[in-house]
Formats: structure tokens, C-alpha cells, sequence
């Protein structure tokens, strides 16, 4: 039903540039890249903001005349937070588009097809996923800090000035709800804090009052929310639903559409990544896709700007032949970038730094109350 | 205790809308002996139905809830006309039937989520949303209405069983469908009876649990495995036994997180399952399966 139309397409571009001779804009074939990314499930919020990203920094990119003059074609696979689905995008990516770079997203399925990226000599590049697993790993770079320094601020932050000396935790049953968990567990000991219980929870479920209501009864000054996704507007709406009065906490991952909106999350305490909402992206973002911009728009679009300086460079220095052995050298000896929120530079670790904010969700937004410089 | 009597609360909850799903597949397969996992799109499509009811169509929330579990008796009646009979017309064994019901279990999931986005749709549900306190137990007033219509669907099946001419038809049918024959019942009709009222009265356990948490397309899968265990459990053919069996399944999950960590939920339930099914094969109430019957 639906190839029908688009074959139709097809062909009628065929005829029109058959008549009109060559198109217009870039020369050559276009540069493929993959973009591998939550477009449906728990996480379709994260989707529409990295794809939007992504695209916008394409256009832009091929307003300017492409790369080396030719056309920038990003191809978007769904992941849908599944593992397996990012290894079969990943390995089409690879062996039938033949792309020598991928935009991935999310932990599990970044750490799943690293393999593949390494084996073929293609290189990922994660604005999303936040395990400390992603960091060190060959052929992946991360334009994302990993999430400890994150989790560490916020577990200082809690104990110390917020005097939140007891926590329960719910945890996403996956790599990055877990990861998170474990980095939280440490730093709010080392900071005098105590955990007193953890629960874990599918990451796809929609009720999570059994386990509420367990941690409810464990008592505590504070809920640790280590998941991500819609899964956090419903924690905190059953969780206020079920009667629990205390404070909620979670890292720039619960800075989701359906967090602003839910009642359960006001006041909830929050780490927040840079991103200006008053800025000319998010306008021009908010033009286009008649939705509020968020982190992660930024985080695609400054990863899709970064892969077409290195292309550049890398083409620059191979006579024109594009590789991702190429892209990868180029990264390395590049290091620095410019975006549009500061010079971006990648760690020995292949990940990224950045200032940290920390502050309580009102009202839809977040009022910050104290920023934690990164330490380059 | 103040757990004890909240995980209870919230096990009899999530029981109510195990009990009407599995109340309606036990009634459907007791009497047609078809094992109509399809039962979990029906489930998921009467959400859909309330979903665009509401949200399409602008009906007040009762009315769209009325057309939903209509539509959802209609699309019942349409599965046993249009794929199981025919199959059986054609003398297809019921292990057919079930293999073309699990695939239309699929095709409707599918369908849903390329026209709807596999993404949670939220319905206004306004009033019922706010929170009830009885003593420690937090609950909202949508699962006091859920916990009511399940005690309602059960006492209206039975009196509809019971007392109605064509509720004894189906009991007919169910105990003996040969006897049924000879004194002049059309099987045909009765099990399409058996399908409008078994949609039908499943069809609030998926509009209420969308009301509460979504309207999701896969959602079906799992409750109709739920309402199959439920009813073996029970004892196939009997519906307080499938009552039982659902909100036995639904306390033991929510009650084992009291001791043992949640993510042993549904490890919980089957395992009881196998070792109750092993020792007692006819369920609390039933007749005895048969190997023949799926």
C-alpha cells in the first residue's frame, strides 16, 4: 500500500530530471549516513527530537552545497529501546546503504552494535545513550557525557545541600535504568546518603503500583527515579496517586514532554544538560516541527554537523574518497568542535564534557539552581 | 500491613480486568471449544474503538464507551463468520483454528499500530482520575468503577446464563452440543450469541485499563494469556471459576512482590500455574481438559 505511491514518486522524479537534465544543488551521489533512533515506543518523545535534529542539520548542510559538494542522505531506522532491532538497522545500514557513519542512540542498543561498527570500520556517534559501558569503545563516540558525572552531581547535590539523607529507587530492568542505579547507589553513599530499597521495572510497562507501594512502605526522605522515557510522567503520577509525599529525583533523562506535563513530576529534582530554549534552533525548531525542542534536538543536530566537518576533512586528506576509517582519524586529530551551544571537545574516552545544572521541574520547566562547570 | 492491604487493593484491581477478559474467553471457549486468542484483539480493539469514539467522533465519554463495547461485540460475531466458520465448514481441525486465530491476533496488533503509531494514546477520563483514600489504601475512583463493573459482569453473565432462553441455549451447547442439536438449537447462531456476549463483556477490561494508563496496540497479548491461564485454572466451562482463577492470578502476582523483588512478577504467576495445573488438571471448579481440545 505504501509503495505504490512512493514508486510513483520515483518515477516521475525520474522523468523530471531525465527532461531537465542534472539536479540542481550537489553533485556527485549523496553521502549516506544512518541515523538509528527511539522513533516509536516508551521513547518516541526522544525520537522526534533527534530525528528533527538531525534533519534540520542536513538541510542546512545541504543548503550550503552538501559535503565536498555532495548531498547529504541521512537514513533513519526505529529501535524502538530493542537491542535487536538496532543490530538488524545496523547490520542494513552496513551491508546494503554501505554507510561509513551512523547517529545511535540509547545504551543497550549502542552497546549492541558497536561490534559490528568496529568489525566494519564504521563509526557510531551517540548524543543520547548514557552508560558508563559507552565510554572507551573503538569506532563509538559519545557527544554526551556519560551518566555518572551526571548521577554524581545530583547524589552530592541531594545529600548534601538538599539534606535528603535516605533514598528508595526505581529502576529501569535495563542497561542504562541499571547503570544509572548502580552509579547512584556509590556516589550517594560516598555523599552520607543510605539507600534503603531498589525496585526494578520493565522499561515498556504502564503500572508500577505494586512496586510503588512496596517503596512506599520502606519509608525514606526521597524517590530516585533511574528510568527514563514516558515511564517517568507515570511513576510519579502513580507514585503521588499512591499517597508517597516525598521529594523525586532524576537525571536530565526525565526532561521529557510527558514529564512537563504530568502534575505527579512538579517539583520534581532534576539534573539539566546546557540547551537554551530561547535559542534560534529551537525557534526554527519549533517552526518546522510545531514542538518544543528539547536537549536532545541539539545533541543529533550538533552530532550531524560533527560527522560532515570530519567527512570534510577526511575527504579533504583522501583525494576525495570517503571511509569511516577516514571519519574516525579525522575525529581524532579534529577533537574540538564548534556548535551551537560551544567548543565540543571529545575526551581520551571518546566522550563528551559538559557543564551541569541542577535545579526542581515548575511548571513545565526547569528552575536551575546552581551550575556545576565541566572540568575539560 | 499498610502494604499488605494496598497490594491487595491494587491485586484486586488489576483482577477486576483480568477477571472480565477472562470471563469472556472462558465463556467463548467453553462453549466453542475454539481457542480464540483473537479474544486479546478484540480486547485491544475495543480501546481503539472508545479511543476514536472520544477522540474522533467527539461522543461524551459513556456514549463512546457504549459504541466501544458494541463494536466490539460486532467484531466478536465477524471473527466466528467470517474465519472460524468457514474453517469449520471446510472441516479444519481446531488446532487450524487456532493457529488462524493467533494469526489475526497479530494482523489486528499490527494493523493498530501502523494506523494509530505503537504509542500510548491517553483518553479524558476528567472526574474518575481523582484519588480515593479508604484508610491506607490509595486507590483512584476509575479502579473502584473497574472493580464494580467486574462484580457486575460476572452476576449479569450469571443471570443472563441462567435465566434468559438464549443464555440456556449456550449453557446447551457448552455442556453437550450434540444434545444441544437434537432439540433444535442452531449451533451456528448460538456460538455467534456466544461471541457477541463474550466480546462484550471483555470489552470494558480494555477500555478501562486504556482509560487508566493508554490506549496500546499489544497490550491484548498478554491479557489473553492471562485470561487463558485464568480459566484452566478455573476450571474450563465454569465461569466463577474463571472469577476465581483471574483474581487468584492477579493477588498472587501483586501480593509475591511483597516478599520476592518485583521484576518476578510474571515468573510468579506461571510457575504456581504449572505446579496447580500439574496437580489438579481440571482447575478448581471445571471438567477435565483434554489434550484434544485447543
Amino acid at each position: 500500500m505504501r509503495t505504490i505511491p512512493s514508486a510513483l514518486c520515483t518515477l516521475a522524479l525520474l522523468v523530471v530530471t531525465a527532461t531537465t537534465g542534472t539536479p540542481a544543488i550537489a553533485q556527485g551521489n549523496p553521502i549516506k549516513i544512518g541515523a538509528i533512533l527511539p522513533l516509536t515506543g516508551s521513547g518516541a518523545s526522544y525520537g522526534v527530537w533527534m530525528k528533527g535534529g538531525a534533519e534540520m542539520a542536513a538541510e542546512e548542510i545541504n543548503a550550503a552545497g552538501g559535503i565536498a559538494g555532495r548531498k547529504l542522505d541521512v537514513i533513519y531506522e526505529d529501535h524502538a529501546a530493542d537491542a535487536s532491532k538496532a543490530v538488524n538497522a545496523m547490520r542494513r545500514l552496513v551491508e546494503v546503504e554501505k554507510v561509513p557513519f551512523s547517529l545511535t542512540s540509547y545504551s543497550a542498543p549502542t552497546l549492541a552494535i558497536q561490534p559490528i561498527a568496529a568489525q566494519n570500520k564504521v563509526v557510531i556517534m551517540n548524543g543520547g545513550g548514557q552508560s558508563d559501558n559507552l565510554a572507551n569503545k573503538d569506532y563509538l563516540y559519545n557527544n554526551i557525557p556519560v551518566v555518572s558525572n551526571e548521577v554524581g552531581v545530583i547524589a552530592d547535590w541531594l545529600a548534601k545541600d538538599k539534606k535528603l539523607a535516605s533514598a528508595v529507587l526505581i529502576v529501569a530492568n535495563d542497561e542504562a535504568g541499571r547503570n544509572s542505579a548502580k552509579t547512584f547507589r556509590e556516589r550517594y553513599g560516598a555523599a552520607g546518603g543510605k539507600v534503603l530499597a531498589e525496585e526494578q521495572v520493565a522499561l515498556d510497562a504502564t503500572d508500577f503500583r505494586a512496586q510503588l507501594a512496596k517503596l512506599k512502605a520502606r519509608g525514606g526522605d526521597l524517590l530516585y527515579i533511574s528510568s527514563y522515557g514516558r515511564n517517568v510522567s507515570i511513576i510519579a503520577d502513580q507514585a503521588r496517586e499512591l499517597g508517597m509525599t516525598i521529594p523525586m529525583a532524576g537525571t536530565s533523562w526525565v526532561l521529557v514532554p510527558e514529564t512537563f506535563k504530568s502534575k505527579g513530576a512538579e517539583g520534581m529534582l532534576v539534573t539539566k544538560l546546557p540547551y537554551d530554549p530561547g535559542s534560534a534552533f529551537a525557534r526554527k525548531f519549533k517552526e518546522k516541527y510545531k514542538t518544543d525542542a528539547g536537549f536532545f534536538a541539539v545533541q543529533y543536530y550538533t552530532a550531524t554537523k560533527i560527522f560532515a566537518k570530519a567527512a570534510e576533512e577526511a575527504m579533504k586528506k583522501h583525494g576525495g574518497a570517503l571511509t569511516g576509517e577516514g571519519v574516525k582519524d579525522a575525529i581524532e586529530s579534529t577533537r574540538a568542535f564548534d556548535t551551537i551551544s560551544g567548543k565540543l571537545v571529545f575526551q581520551a574516552n571518546h566522550g563528551a564534557v559538559m557543564d551541569i545544572e541542577v535545579g526542581a521541574l515548575k511548571g513545565g520547566k526547569v528552575d536551575v539552581e546552581k551550575v556545576i562547570k565541566a572540568a575539560h | 500491613m499498610d502494604l499488605l492491604l494496598q497490594l491487595t487493593a491494587t491485586g484486586l484491581v488489576v483482577g477486576s480486568l483480568y477477571a472480565l477478559c477472562a470471563l469472556g474467553w472462558g465463556l467463548i471457549y467453553g462453549t466453542t471449544l475454539h481457542f480464540h486468542v483473537a479474544h486479546g484483539a478484540v480486547f485491544t480493539l475495543a480501546a481503539y474503538f472508545a479511543y476514536a469514539a472520544q477522540k474522533l467522533l467527539g461522543l461524551p465519554l459513556a456514549a463512546a464507551i457504549a459504541v466501544a463495547i458494541l463494536a466490539a461485540a460486532a467484531s466478536g460475531i465477524l471473527i466466528d463468520l467470517l474465519v472460524y466458520q468457514p474453517l469449520e465448514r471446510r472441516g479444519a481441525i481446531r488446532t487450524t483454528l487456532f493457529i488462524a486465530s493467533l494469526g489475526l491476533l497479530t494482523l489486528i496488533e499490527n494493523l493498530l499500530a501502523v494506523v494509530f503509531t505503537p504509542d500510548p494514546l491517553r483518553m479524558e477520563v476528567g472526574w474518575l482520575a481523582g484519588p480515593v483514600q479508604l484508610g491506607p489504601v490509595f486507590l483512584t475512583r476509575l479502579h473502584l468503577v473497574s472493580v464494580a463493573t467486574a462484580v457486575f459482569g460476572y452476576f449479569a453473565l450469571m443471570a443472563f446464563l441462567k435465566h434468559s432462553r438464549w443464555g440456556q441455549a449456550i449453557r446447551a451447547v457448552s455442556s453437550s452440543p450434540d444434545m444441544a442439536r437434537t432439540v433444535g438449537i442452531d449451533l451456528r447462531r448460538a456460538h455467534l450469541l456466544t461471541y457477541a456476549v463474550g466480546s462484550a463483556i471483555t470489552a470494558p477490561a480494555g477500555i478501562l485499563i486504556a482509560m487508566d494508563v493508554g490506549v496500546e496496540p499489544y497490550r491484548g497479548t498478554t491479557f489473553v494469556l492471562l485470561a487463558s491461564v485464568a480459566v484452566i485454572m478455573g476450571g474450563i466451562g465454569s465461569i466463577p471459576g474463571a472469577m476465581l482463577g483471574a483474581l487468584f492470578l492477579a493477588l498472587l502476582e501483586n501480593l509475591g512482590v511483597w516478599k520476592i523483588p518485583s521484576e518476578w512478577q510474571s515468573t510468579i504467576s506461571f510457575g504456581v500455574f504449572l505446579v496447580f495445573i500439574v496437580l489438579r488438571p481440571r482447575g478448581i471448579f471445571g471438567r477435565k481438559i483434554q489434550s484434544a481440545e485447543i
